[in-house]
């Protein structure tokens, strides 16, 4: 893999191992192909008159009441000179450090951003730890979300993650165990869904550059899905241990993918060993510095 | 468009009303009684919901008489590998290969002493393991399995119900991991059954049939297992964390590493 495949953010290996099918895809014969084409150019001039008479946008429907089931995939996040936003916060707009959080901070080498010391990385995720939220709800790859009633299921593509959120109105635990994922319980409000969380560890980072997370955080994450095809995400760190303020995200939008599938993405520790042998250390050179 | 819809839209509505009313067709749930007792007439619970945690497992790993013959590939699968407990298990030596967080999958995930949820969604079946924290879809939407299904851990599962039992086909698993604790191999043209019927409320009952004739000269039917429902638990978090894996196989599997007879 050359190295300036590799985007900022992304695995490039997504391309190989992900699996995202249509149930039921077939291919289309050769000879109607040829008779798709006039077909569009047709439905367009005749149905222009009336497109143009609606609005200058497609027309989408509106969101389903209170249903966020689907599968989801991330916009590509751009900035606007067009170069894609790594998945990390950068240092100019995430809240100060405390001193427990700098030490972390400080001892964590990425593999990404400005920070990279090439061989030197130390992300628990390469050894294959779960990465957990917020980190997984900004990944390059699609997440589902499975409403029943009382619970919302969310299944993370990469390394085969999944969660529950209670929505049958308990509250957050007191006192709960550290644990990878925490406790999330999820409620309505309006046509905001938000969940929080809490009951963390401090084992993973929640960004690709080493930002840490301690026992005292506590996760919100503000859902919307503004209308059939897009879900808005904001999430809000409030980790009084590691940050002195609260951090709150950029809204993060997500496409409606019906039809696809999960596809099977485990992380096994020896390939992303060997990957990041052959890949990244090469690569780990300063590729996706953002403007400084 | 958006005017056509609006007319029909009511029209839509009034047709499906009643269909909207109808409940799904599954039978009644006549195993909810508490009367209704396995191998009576009356019909099984089609609902296979919630948490169960199996009775007793004793088949950590398939006793080599009950196994079916082992193929040349087979043989030499099962040979390679180095159990961590069994009759060939030397401390020191073994190499399973979920000892670093590798993915058990199907069947191994099926018959360890770890509770695991079953969740009915959207035609689909969902099974969550607590054991590494692992889950997978069964879809039982009607769908036949696939012609040419990726090669993956889990492979691609469909179900449907036959009478009572809910019969699972899985296909397109890759070769990687061990079906037991003993290293018996899988292949890639395993296919595997499951079986699972709803003896009463509190009871599921599953057996396995591995049909793998790369790896075995035989199909091998499991004994049936049994599972408790556990109505107030919910499945804890249990990653497999390859430095905890590590420490644990040093402090405790490696001096332990013989198993008693």
């Amino acid at each position: 893999m050359e190295v300036k495949e590799i985007q900022e953010g992304q695995d490039v290996r997504d391309k190989n191992i992900r699996r995202h099918r249509r149930w039921g895809d077939f291919s289309v014969p050769l000879l109607p192909q040829f008779l798709l084409l006039p077909v569009f150019l047709f439905s367009i001039l005749f149905f222009s008159s009336k497109l143009h008479a609606q609005t200058t946008q497609p027309s989408v429907a509106p969101a389903p009441s209170h249903d966020l089931g689907g599968v989801w995939m991330p916009f590509p996040d751009k900035k606007e000179n067009g170069e894609p936003v790594i998945s990390g916060i950068e240092e100019k707009t995430r809240p100060p450090l405390t001193p427990w959080g700098q030490a972390r901070f400080d001892a964590a080498i990425p593999f990404l951003g400005p920070r990279v010391q090439p061989g030197k990385e130390n992300n628990p995720s390469l050894r294959c730890e779960p990465e957990s939220v917020p980190k997984s709800l900004i990944l390059p790859n699609p997440f589902e979300i499975v409403q029943i009633p009382g619970r919302i299921f969310m299944f993370f593509e990469e390394f085969h993650l999944w969660r529950t959120i209670w929505t049958d109105g308990r509250p957050l635990p007191i006192n709960p165990d550290p644990s990878y994922l925490g406790y999330s319980v999820g409620r309505w409000q309006g046509d905001t869904f938000i969940v929080e969380t809490i009951g963390f560890n401090d084992k993973p980072w929640v960004d690709a550059y080493g930002n840490p997370r301690s026992e005292q955080m506590h996760l919100t994450e503000r859902y919307r899905r503004i209308d059939h095809d897009t879900l808005e995400l904001r999430i809000v760190m409030d980790d009084p241990k590691a940050y002195t303020k609260t951090w709150e995200s950029s809204p993060r939008l997500f496409k409606f993918e019906p039809g696809w599938e999960i596809g099977e993405y485990f992380c096994v520790v020896d390939e992303e060993v060997d990957y990041a042998g052959r890949v990244r250390k090469p690569a780990g050179g300063d590729v996706t510095a953002p403007e400084k | 468009m958006k005017l056509a819809h609006l007319f029909l839209a009511p029209i839509v509505v009034l047709v499906l009303m009643p269909a909207a009313f109808a409940q799904n067709n599954n039978p009644p749930d006549a195993a909810k009684s508490a009367t209704s007792a396995p191998g009576t007439s009356a019909a099984l619970s089609h609902d296979l919901s919630g948490m169960w945690m199996p009775y007793s497992v004793h088949m950590d790993g398939i006793d080599e008489k009950l196994r079916p013959p082992l193929t040349a590939w087979g043989q030499a699968r099962f040979d390679a590998s180095a159990p961590l407990v069994g009759p060939r298990a030397v401390a020191g030596k073994e190499n399973n290969p979920a000892l670093h967080c590798e993915p058990e999958a199907v069947p191994k995930s099926l018959v360890l002493p770890n509770p695991f949820e079953i969740v009915e969604a959207s035609g689909r079946v969902f099974m969550f393991f607590e054991q590494y924290h692992l889950w997978r879809t069964i879809w039982a939407d009607g769908r036949p399995l696939p012609k040419d299904p990726d090669i993956t851990f889990l492979g691609y599962s469909v179900g449907k119900w036959e009478g009572d039992t809910f019969v699972v086909d899985t296909i397109g698993m890759n070769d990687k991991p061990w079906v037991d604790s003993y290293g018996n191999p899988r292949s890639e043209q395993m296919h595997l059954t499951e079986r699972y019927r709803r003896l009463d409320h509190d009871t599921l009952e599953m057996q396995i049939i591995m049909d793998d004739p790369k790896a075995y000269t035989k199909p091998w039917v499991s004994p049936p297992q049994k599972f408790k429902l556990e109505p107030n638990w919910e499945i804890a978090e249990f990653f497999c964390i390859v430095d905890e894996e590590n420490n644990y196989g040093d402090a405790v599997r490696k001096p332990a590493g013989v198993a008693p007879k």
